[in-house]
């Protein structure tokens, strides 16, 4: 098998290559978006709210620091091995940097304007969806895309569990002491993770108001 | 309009803010609140649209108890622009004006129409700045767009918290300019929070000088001016500003006041002792010699006497009829041009009923200047 250059390999594992790819996005893909659902909310809370917002923050940074090998190990003998505790802990790894930027983003929204919506008389949900929210967009989105890109990373590790994805095409590579093998799986990872940034990084742009994207243009 | 009765405002519960304050506001008035930092004026104004809510005491707003309607109601009758102006900066210029209409609900053209109304009211055209966003403008742009937004669903009442306190001096005299005359148009009741006197004296109908959540004094620009209710506001307007706007100083003020007239029946030869006695060179003529004021019938001067041959003619026969004269509330501009344009050096005051109360000179300008002069002096020290 030595014999064959990496680009052969990839070749005559191509199918696989592609079922674990889409593995791969499934997980973090989920984790992410059960980050965003249960993140963007407790931010939001968390720039109003004074008092949740030091032990929420305080929480989320304590998964954030745990190294991810330690927390996948932790998992097992609280929900077992395989697909769901995988999620949960990129899930677990995906929600500070969400929950941070989007209370950021919601707190640096400018006094002045708040102050002025609630004195036009608009409701403090209206001044949420139509003042604050669309502007910490940018912001909010940012998190995201940390999140992602992290994820897609950590989620290699998440093999070990049996979540299966392109960490299992690595680790096998290691046990195997086959360099094609880890380069097969860490090469489409590094890929994944480039192009989804890209990506996610168009839709920021493309979600930042026009009214802010043309102010930053005019700053550089 | 507005009124506000014993309203205390305390932030902590310990200290007062504003303390046992009353505030009557007539509609389509601009009352000036004014004051240094920390006096509790924006907290007042701030009360009125319910951003803060008094501790104790009541406001009512058209004669009703405010609290009865719902804060986003009140807040959606009164008119805001602040300092910062708080455009929003991710909307245009006709999204931002539309904003509270289109809470409201009003429909597409109607909300347009109205934007495009107002744009033109504050002098931007509609066409090339309905689409700009905020950024794009400059300062004086975006609080004319703030003035719009306020005046979006047409409140009768504008609250204003020094609206132009960051702009540079021309273009916070342009708005100021436009203020007013945008007042003349629509006739709002207008609260405006400042702490720049000239900007207060400019464009209050009636200013309220206050300092630590009080009231000194609730009147209008010329009272404050001239009859300072205490030392802190003669000290906050400037013992100096009254000489500094000539347009302020009427000519009931300049004019002396202790009047020598003579009356209709006089001969020549008792004018000229009159004149010799007063150091005058020209008296003008009432019918009686009362010291209630009467309309002036003309003047004589020593040099018509001088000339006069028949000595047992009356000065109602003699004297010269057509004369200038200025309304005691003439300013002293107008005074000044009046003197200059028909080179006078004489120039009677006149009441309402057109009685002659008093006497402009040369000499009282002087005195005014000299006691311009000496205020300067003092401050210097």
């Amino acid at each position: 098998m030595n014999d064959l250059n990496f680009f052969q390999f990839v070749a005559s594992r191509s199918d696989e290559l592609i079922g674990l790819t889409v593995q791969h996005v499934q997980i973090t893909g989920l984790a992410v978006l059960l980050a965003i659902l249960l993140g963007v909310p407790v931010g939001i809370l968390i720039s109003k709210n004074k008092k949740v917002r030091s032990p929420i923050l305080g929480i989320a940074n304590v998964f954030q620091t745990i190294p991810s090998l330690a927390l996948f190990g932790l998992i097992i003998p609280l929900l077992g091995t395989g697909y769901v505790p995988s999620v949960f802990v990129l899930f677990l790894y995906a929600l500070l940097p969400i929950i941070k930027n989007t209370f950021i983003g919601i707190n640096s929204v400018d006094e002045a304007i708040i102050d002025a919506g609630r004195g036009m008389g608009m409701t403090s949900k209206q001044i949420l969806t139509k003042v604050e929210i669309p502007l910490a967009l940018p912001v909010i989105m940012g998190g995201i895309r940390i999140s992602t890109v992290i994820n897609i990373g950590t989620a290699t590790i998440a093999a070990l569990i049996g979540a299966g994805g392109l960490g299992e095409m690595i680790f096998k590579g290691i046990s195997m002491a086959s360099n094609n093998m880890v380069l097969a799986g860490a090469v489409p990872t590094a890929l994944l993770a480039i192009s989804v940034d890209k990506l996610l990084g168009m839709f920021e742009t493309k979600l930042t108001p026009e009214g802010i994207t043309s102010q930053k243009d005019n700053q550089v | 309009m507005i009124e506000l009765v014993n309203i205390t405002k305390s932030y902590d519960g310990k200290t007062n803010v504003i303390e046992n304050l009353n505030l009557h506001i007539d509609k389509g008035e601009i009352v000036v609140l004014i004051g240094e930092s920390g006096c509790g004026k924006t907290t007042t104004l701030r009360m009125m649209n319910r951003l803060n809510d008094p501790t104790s005491g009541t406001i009512m707003i058209k004669g009703e108890d405010y609290t009865k309607i719902s804060k986003i109601e009140l807040r959606r009758q009164l008119g805001y622009v602040i300092q910062k102006v708080g455009l929003m900066p991710h909307l245009t210029v006709g999204k931002n004006i539309e904003m509270i209409p289109e809470l409201k609900g009003w429909d597409k053209k109607k909300r347009k129409d109205r934007a495009y109304e107002l744009l033109e009211l504050v002098d931007l055209p509609p066409e090339d700045y309905y689409d700009r966003y905020p950024h794009e403008l400059s300062g004086g742009q975006q609080q004319r767009i703030g003035v719009a937004r306020a005046l979006a669903v047409n409140p009768d009442i504008i609250l204003m918290d020094e609206p132009f306190s960051a702009l540079d001096p021309i273009t916070r005299e342009q708005l100021q300019k436009e203020l007013l005359k945008l007042q003349d148009e629509l006739g709002k009741t207008i609260v405006f929070v400042t702490h720049d006197m000239d900007e207060a004296l400019k464009i209050g109908d009636r200013i309220a000088v206050m300092k630590d959540g009080k009231i000194l004094q609730y009147d209008t620009p010329e009272e404050i001016l001239k009859n300072p209710a205490n030392e802190f506001v003669e000290y906050f307007v400037g013992k100096d500003r009254l000489w500094k706007s000539p347009e302020m100083l009427n000519a009931n003020d300049i004019m002396h006041k202790s009047l020598v007239t003579v009356g209709q029946k006089r001969s020549p030869a008792q004018v000229i002792e009159v004149m010799k006695k007063k150091d005058m060179e020209l008296l003008f003529i009432v019918e009686k010699e009362t010291s209630k004021p009467q309309p002036p019938i003309g003047y004589i001067t020593r040099k018509n006497l001088k000339e006069q041959e028949d000595h047992k003619v009356k000065m109602s026969e003699i004297c010269n009829k057509d004369f200038i004269s200025v309304h005691q509330n003439a300013n002293m501009v107008d005074v000044l041009k009046i003197m200059e344009e028909n080179e006078i050096r004489y120039l009677p005051v006149l009441d309402d009923d057109k009685n002659l109360i008093g006497m402009i000179t040369t000499a009282s300008i002087l005195n005014i200047i000299t006691k311009a002069v000496a205020v300067k002096e003092e401050e210097n020290k």
